[in-house]
């Protein structure tokens, strides 16, 4: 790719790019939220077209005027957000486009062998009758993994592969990744993780506001030159002093959820948080995170037990009444849970603020004091944008995190859940995102912080509980916490009193 | 009740059916690849004025089901256009769609023919009838298939050829994955708009056939609004069947039942309180219907 322009109105989302590839090497794209990673990866795999700039493969001049000419030319990606159809099964997306016929129709059983035999070659293992919806995201990204493989791709794109992943699917994939390269496939990956950089990319290029940086073989870089070049300053280490805890603000007692199955969701779940105090909550996750924070914010009804919220019992109550009662909330799912895609950066930056009265009076809505509160999270988070009347689903993942973060933090209420906080953040912003949630525990509020992040956890924390099964098994402080006893915990070990 | 009762009513529900049923496909198509089509009942109204216009002017059967294919599909490429090209919001394309036809056809009739409100004429010729003669004779059955006209066949088969495309081949794997995740469907290279637009256009020569049967079917003739909101029946019987080919058969079936016993009904109460029975029959079933789904959604 050379000299690779994009302009989206009056931004540069890339700016003059350069990006190389060889066979059976894997790249490495860094670079801050908002960099121009996406868009550039975009343009390679046909979905969106450059202002200027050109494209070769082998040699040959390109134009990729949609997904279908990339995908002819071997070209194949993994999105940051999945593109599966979740009521059909694993074999027929996977098979999705070139399909087996048998006659006029759709041979299904075709595709469940040709399925297992695309499984037993990479080594990829799944279940072709299962329903994709049914399947966890480790196994959904073994999907678009095994469809751009069907493809017969030469050349892989994984946008942020890692974001939604659990420790070990991360390792899973990534050996996937090593082994794709050995069996001569070339490799592109996106990512905030720079140690995942380190495990299994060849070279590595930085981003910066849309520019080409620099580029290094990784064997002479080091993730700490990596983060220099990326936000273009030193990331220091945080040191946080310990703070005396003032009264409770949340106790969730004795909470339980019904699954349809026998066991229970949530299994007399007990913790407290209380105020000046980061309270992490560790698990892999699906053990139940999910359901405490729609039980703790009235997404959804639990069958029994109480949430006690500065001493009023808002177990079951509704999601407006919880909010007016002291709880923001960060949710996990930016898209699904966080912002309206199509809505502006106004509408979402208010959302939740609408009452208060610098935003409306009276009912009507005061577009001078929304369009300030917006600017001013917009300003005071850094969240790189075109213009307030820019659409929510237009920023980049990174941005649209910030924003999120940004206005949930302004409630200033006094119990703040961080659910995945910096999911898909660079480091910068992480760093940034961690020193709100510490200024927020100076002022003496509660955040109870859920995150699959277990250094995230380790490092923010005054106390941690580990969630196995939707019970809660353990507590610690953060002094006696190590990380092996949380592992063990989260697997749904045991520790053995006797030696720690 | 006799059963040479029960036989007649059982006749007038297949031939209510047969509009509602072609009506309810092109909506089940429409919504299966996630386009809202509110303009059924123009399409379908179309279909009818242009069978009977052409019909009267040619005398020529062919040639009028043709027309009245062609009008609701051309109906339905305006739709295609405002609504799936343009993105034109689909409650107010279809409203007034809907309206526009309701009063074109109207003025139509005037302008080509000078007719106020109705065409009647010997002129025009009606659609076979289909009376088998084995079939014909046996008593209870006999009565049951009298009189059905070639359309009342081909609805069915047309669900069943629906059916088989969509759920069993390759461009029909297809097509539904536009209505399930475009992104996902465009992300492969599949044109997912243009599908869209030829569904829609699809639904319109549905829904054009569906005008057909009805004016030239139980009887052969042109009136002022004659859908009297079919288009609405038939997309409460298409999402009734949940848009599933083979099961908006049976739901087409229970609104065609309805009118049929509304049309029984007629001389035992008064007629206009029987032929509201579709209508509260399509209220009640989309309120049952929708508590079932919402139940099943919590
Ligand atoms: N469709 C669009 N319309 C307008 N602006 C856009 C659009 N898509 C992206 N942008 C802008 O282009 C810039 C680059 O976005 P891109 O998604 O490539 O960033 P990124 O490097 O992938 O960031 P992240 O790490 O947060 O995912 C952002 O500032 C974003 O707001
Ligand atoms: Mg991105």
């Amino acid at each position: 790719m050379k000299h690779i322009t994009k302009v989206y109105g009056s931004l540069y989302a890339n700016n003059d790019v350069h990006l190389t590839l060889d066979k059976g090497e894997i790249l490495a794209v860094v670079g801050e939220n908002g960099a121009g990673k996406s868009t550039l990866m975009k343009i390679l795999y046909g979905l969106e077209q450059p202002t200027s700039g050109k494209i070769y493969l082998n040699g040959q001049l390109q134009h990729f005027r949609s997904p279908h000419d990339a995908i002819n030319q071997k070209i194949g990606m993994v999105q940051q957000h999945f593109m599966l159809l979740n009521p059909c099964t694993v074999a027929e997306n996977i098979v999705y486009g070139r399909e087996p016929r048998k006659g006029l129709f759709f041979d299904r059983e075709e595709a469940v062998r040709v399925t297992e035999a695309l499984c037993e070659k990479y080594g990829l293992h799944i279940d072709p009758r299962r329903l994709v919806g049914d399947c966890p995201v480790g196994l959904q990204q073994r999907v678009e993994i095994l469809k751009v493989l069907y493809q017969d791709a030469d050349i892989i794109i994984f946008d942020e592969p890692s974001a939604v992943l659990t420790p070990q699917e991360v390792n899973e994939l990534l050996r996937t990744m090593r082994k794709l390269a050995e069996m001569g496939k070339s490799i592109i990956i996106i990512t905030h993780k720079l140690h995942e950089v380190m495990a299994v990319a060849d070279r590595v290029m930085v981003m910066r506001l849309g520019r080409y940086i620099q580029e290094m073989a990784k064997t002479e870089t080091s993730i700490e030159e990596m983060s220099y070049l990326m936000v273009g300053r030193r990331i220091v280490e945080r040191q946080v002093p310990p703070r005396k805890p003032t009264g409770r603000v949340l106790e969730v007692q004795d909470l339980v959820l019904a699954g349809s199955e026998a066991k229970n969701i949530l299994d007399h779940f007990s913790i407290h948080v209380d105020g000046g105090e980061i309270v992490g909550i560790a698990g892999v996750s699906g053990n139940g995170q999910s359901e405490l924070i729609q039980c703790l914010t009235g997404l959804l009804q639990p069958t029994s037990g109480k949430v006690m919220l500065k001493g009023q019992d808002v177990a079951g109550k509704s999601v407006g009444d919880i909010r007016t009662a002291g709880c923001a909330c960060i949710p996990e799912d930016r898209y699904l849970w966080g912002c309206a895609a199509r809505a502006s950066l106004t509408e979402t930056a208010i959302m939740a603020h609408q009452r208060s009265s610098k935003i409306s009076r009276n009912g009507l809505l005061n577009n001078k004091g929304a369009r300030d509160f917006t600017q001013s999270l917009l300003d005071g988070y850094d969240v790189r944008n075109s213009g307030q009347t820019q659409k929510a689903g237009e920023l980049s993942g990174g941005n649209i995190q910030k924003l999120i973060v940004a206005r949930e933090i302004e409630q200033h209420s006094p119990l703040l859940i961080a659910a995945e906080p910096t999911r898909g953040v660079d480091i910068g912003a992480m760093e940034f995102i961690h020193n709100k949630l510490l200024e927020k525990r100076e002022q003496g509020d509660a955040v109870l912080l859920i995150s699959s992040e277990l250094t995230e956890i380790m490092s923010l924390s005054d106390r941690i509980y580990v969630i196995y099964e939707g019970r809660a098994v353990g507590e610690f402080r953060k002094a006696d916490a190590t990380e092996e006893d949380l592992g063990i915990l989260m697997m749904g070990g045991k520790l053995n009193e006797a030696v720690s | 009740m006799s059963s040479a009762y029960i036989a007649s009513i059982i006749n007038s529900t297949l031939r209510s059916t047969t509009p509602i049923l072609l009506a309810a496909l092109g909506s089940a198509i429409c919504s299966r690849v996630g386009v809202f089509n509110v303009a059924l009942e123009a399409q379908m109204l179309i279909g009818c004025f242009f069978s009977i216009a052409v019909n009267y002017a040619t005398g020529s059967l062919l040639l009028a089901v043709g027309a009245g294919i062609l009008s609701g599909a051309l109906v339905g490429l305006v739709v295609a256009l405002l609504q799936v090209k343009y993105k034109a919001a689909d409650m107010v394309i279809g409203t007034s769609l809907n309206l526009l036809v309701q009063g074109g056809t109207t003025f139509l009739l005037y302008l080509l023919f000078g007719l106020r409100g109705v065409l009647n004429d010997p002129k025009l010729v009606p659609l076979y009838k289909i009376n088998l003669p084995v079939i014909r004779d046996i008593p209870f059955l006999g009565r049951v298939l009298e009189n059905l006209t070639i359309l009342d066949y081909i609805c069915y088969i047309v669900a069943a050829l629906l059916f088989v495309w969509l759920f069993k081949t390759v461009s029909g794997f297809h097509i539904l994955s536009v209505g399930i995740n475009k992104a996902a469907a465009e992300s492969l290279g599949t044109k997912a708009t243009r599908i869209q637009m030829q569904m829609v256009v699809l639904s319109g020569a549905l829904c054009g056939l569906g005008g057909t049967a009805l004016s030239m079917g139980q009887v052969t003739m042109f009136t002022e609004n004659m859908t009297s909101g079919r288009g609405f029946i038939a997309m409460a019987a298409a999402s009734l069947g949940m848009s599933h080919p083979l099961l908006t058969i049976f739901s087409s079936l229970f609104f065609g039942l309805c009118q049929g016993i509304g049309l029984a009904l007629q001389n035992v109460i008064k007629s206009q309180l029987t032929m509201t029975l579709p209508y509260v029959a399509t209220i009640v079933a989309l309120v049952l219907f929708s508590r079932r789904s919402a139940r099943r959604q919590a």
